[in-house]
Order: C-alpha cells, then structure tokens, then sequence
C-alpha cells in the first residue's frame, strides 16, 4: 500500500543513457542507431549522453513496436518518424477544424 | 481462476502451427496496435492479443496452457492436479489472474536453469487520466486502483489492489505522458523497480477546444454586431471577459485573448481564441423584416461583386 502522493518527473528533465535502456528495453545498439537517425535526440558526448524526458516516451513507442511486428532499427526509425508526423497533421487538424462553425 | 481463450483471442485453431499463430499475431497487431488504430476498445484488444501471443508463442507455455483443459472465456476453472507442480513451483490460488501465471512461469524456467538470483526490473503500471479543462488547467491529482501481481510468503501468487495517487501538475496537456520513476511493480532478485506513466487525455469541454496550450472558442454574432462593432461578453476558464468587436467583424475572424489559454508549466499561459461567426435569426418579426427591407435599398454592399466583374458574356 502506497499512501503518498506519486510526483511525476519534471517534463525538463534529463534521463541518461542507463535509464533511457532500462526503462524502453532497447539495446545501446538500438538507441545508438536512432539517434544517428536523428530520430532521438540527444545531449553531450556518448560516453555521458543525456535525453530530454520526452525520449524515454520515444524510446518505449520503439521497442514496443519492434516488439510487435519484429521491426529492425530503420522500421523503428521509419515508424517513429512516419507516427510523429501524424500526431503533427492531426494537432493541425484539429486547429483547423475549430476555425470551423460547428 | 478465470479462464480465458488465447486461441480464440488470435482467431486460430488449437492445432494451429507456431508460424500461423504468429501470422494471426502480426495481423491482429497490425489492426489494433494503439499507434495504428485509433478505434475504441483497440488498445484493450491488443492487450489481449498480445496476451494470448505471449503464451501460445513459446511452447512450455503453450503445452502448460493446453493442458488447462478447455473451458468457456470467463469460466471459473482449477488446473488439474499436479498441473501447477508440473509447470512451475508453488500454488496458483484461486484469484490469480491466467497472465501472472504465465509471465511468473518463463521468469521461472530461466532462474531455475541458469541464474538463482537472475534480476527482473518490476512491472510498469501505464494508465490513462481523463481530464477537464479545469482540472489540468490547475493541476489536480488522480487515483489509480491498481492490481499488482504479488508473491506471498508462501510463494504462491495473487494479486493485491493498490492505490496510487499521482499528482498532475499544472501545465499539462492533451497527449502528453507524465513518467514517476521507479514507482511501479517491485523488482525481484534485486531487480530495480518498473515506473509509472500516465497518459494524459483532455473530456471535450462544453464551450472551449483545447490545441496545444491554446483554446478556442465559436463567438457568435449577429449581422449588426459584427456590422457595427461593440462590446461582447465571452467567457474563459477563469470567469467572463469583455472583448471588443470591430466594426465591419467578419466570419472566420480569430479574436485573440492573450494569455486567457491553459496554463503552461513553468510561467505563462496558452492565448484565447474567439472563432466569430455571424448568424442570423432563422425567424423574424415583421417588424425586423422591414428594417432589413429598408437596410437592403439603402445599402450598395455587394459580396458578389467580383463573380462577374469584366465578364461580358452571360
């Protein structure tokens, strides 16, 4: 039984990079490949690499559809890309649509 | 302990081969992967799905589970004797949940083979906040019941309920995925703790639609509002403004509050948009019918003007 209140991680926050790994179940292989993708960004020099919070979510979306349909690193790359410009056209989306009467 | 059909759960046979359980797999993930599909119920059906895949794809769990016997999804059923010591060390009580068993049961061949004291991070508990506008605009608190799997003293397994509370800062908004770490499931073997993620999903508002940290909202006007300009009252999140219309005010036009939006993290605010749109009654007196007479011979304003403008044929 937990009774205190859970305060998450602030939003600024850095992970480095044995966090990042234990908490998507990606391989520094993977993470290593993304990031020379550009897919996830990351700060300082590999031996002390730090990732913005928003990473971690990044890196657990990877894994799971690596998981899922047996992507390698490039589908993960793909997909990711492919899934943040969705989520991109769909905020536009919906600021159009509320310039609409409705 | 409740049963459930993994074969059904995947649309296969019971002697379906290892390569066509992973095809009906694919397919299925393909179909309600929560990053594929947006429909509702997708994600509790891939939860399902995969469920069903985890045991029916390795084979000492396939053999464990078949060996259950068949029953009806939802059916209370017992493993038949010797099944559980046959399978994997300890009791499976009554309560304990088919998926437990089968996740407990590889971590259990592997530390009985290899490493005795092989760590396995505990368990992520991810859920979903549903949240009003005022409610992330201030920040507020959500309580999570959660049944965690647990191993008693005896080592059997079952399942404890669990209440998480988790604060929800102010500054939050649609889509956005609040991590605790280190909060979730224990650890064993002197494994780390798994983390808490909440996903944090906007209720629609009566009035206002939230993109981002903006918000807008439909301003309603009539023709001699927008006509004329004025004074209009609009409401926000935090009580009712007076915002000024300009004279000739067209539809489509965005009115912009700055700062009257959802609140951001750290200092500042998202804008207010009032989106204005005229409108007109759909029934009038005779009265207003004949001021609009009157405005029409008095007025030379033609929105259609340039339909025709040097055109010389029709």
């Amino acid at each position: 039984m937990t009774d205190d209140v859970l305060i998450p991680a602030d939003a600024e926050s850095r992970v480095d990079l044995a966090e990042l790994l234990a908490a998507s179940g990606l391989a520094e292989a993977e993470v290593l490949e993304l990031v020379e993708f550009g897919v996830l960004e990351s700060h300082g020099s590999v031996s002390g690499w730090s990732f913005q919070a928003r990473v971690v979510h990044q890196a657990r979306r990877a894994a799971t559809l690596r998981d899922t349909f047996g992507l390698n690193t490039p589908g993960m790359a793909l997909a990711l890309t492919y899934l943040e410009r969705i989520e991109a056209l769909e905020q536009r989306l919906r600021e159009l649509q509320c310039l609409l009467p409705r | 302990m409740k049963f459930k059909d993994y074969y059904e759960a995947l649309g296969v046979g019971r002697d379906a081969s290892e390569e066509e359980i992973k095809k009906a797999y694919r397919r299925l993930a393909r179909k309600f992967h929560p990053d594929i599909s947006k429909e509702a119920g997708a994600e509790e059906r891939f939860k399902e799905i995969s469920e069903a895949y985890g045991t029916l794809s390795d084979p000492d769990k396939r053999q464990a589970y078949n060996e259950l016997g068949r029953h009806q999804a939802g059916e209370d059923f017992r493993p038949p004797p010797g099944w559980d010591s046959r399978f994997w060390q300890g009791q499976s009580h009554g309560e304990v949940d088919l998926a437990d068993l089968f996740e407990q049961m590889g971590f259990h061949a592997s530390q009985r083979q290899a490493r005795p004291d092989f760590p396995m991070r505990g368990q992520d508990i991810e859920a979903v906040a549903q949240l009003s506008l005022e409610e992330v605009a201030r920040g507020t608190e959500v309580s999570l019941e959660r049944q965690v799997p647990q191993r008693r003293p005896d080592g059997s397994l079952g399942r404890q309920n669990q209440i998480v509370r988790i604060r929800v800062p102010k500054g939050v908004t649609e889509g956005e995925r609040l991590r605790i770490p280190a909060r979730g499931g224990p650890g064993s073997g002197g494994g780390p703790p798994g983390d808490v993620y909440l996903d944090i999903h906007l209720k629609p508002h009566r009035l206002f639609q939230a993109v981002g940290h903006d918000l807008y909202l439909q301003l309603p006007v009539t023709p001699w509002e927008a006509a004329l300009g004025g004074e209009i009252e609009v409401p926000t999140l935090d009580g009712r403004v007076r915002l000024t219309v300009q004279a000739g005010a067209q539809t489509g036009q965005k009115l912009r509050l700055a700062g009257k939006g959802l609140p951001r993290r750290k200092e500042g605010a998202g804008d207010l948009y009032g989106v204005l749109q005229i409108v007109t009654p759909k029934q009038i007196g005779e009265r207003e019918q004949e001021l609009y007479r009157e405005l029409a011979s008095a007025s030379s304003f033609d929105p259609r003007q340039s339909f025709f403008a040097g055109a010389s044929h029709d």
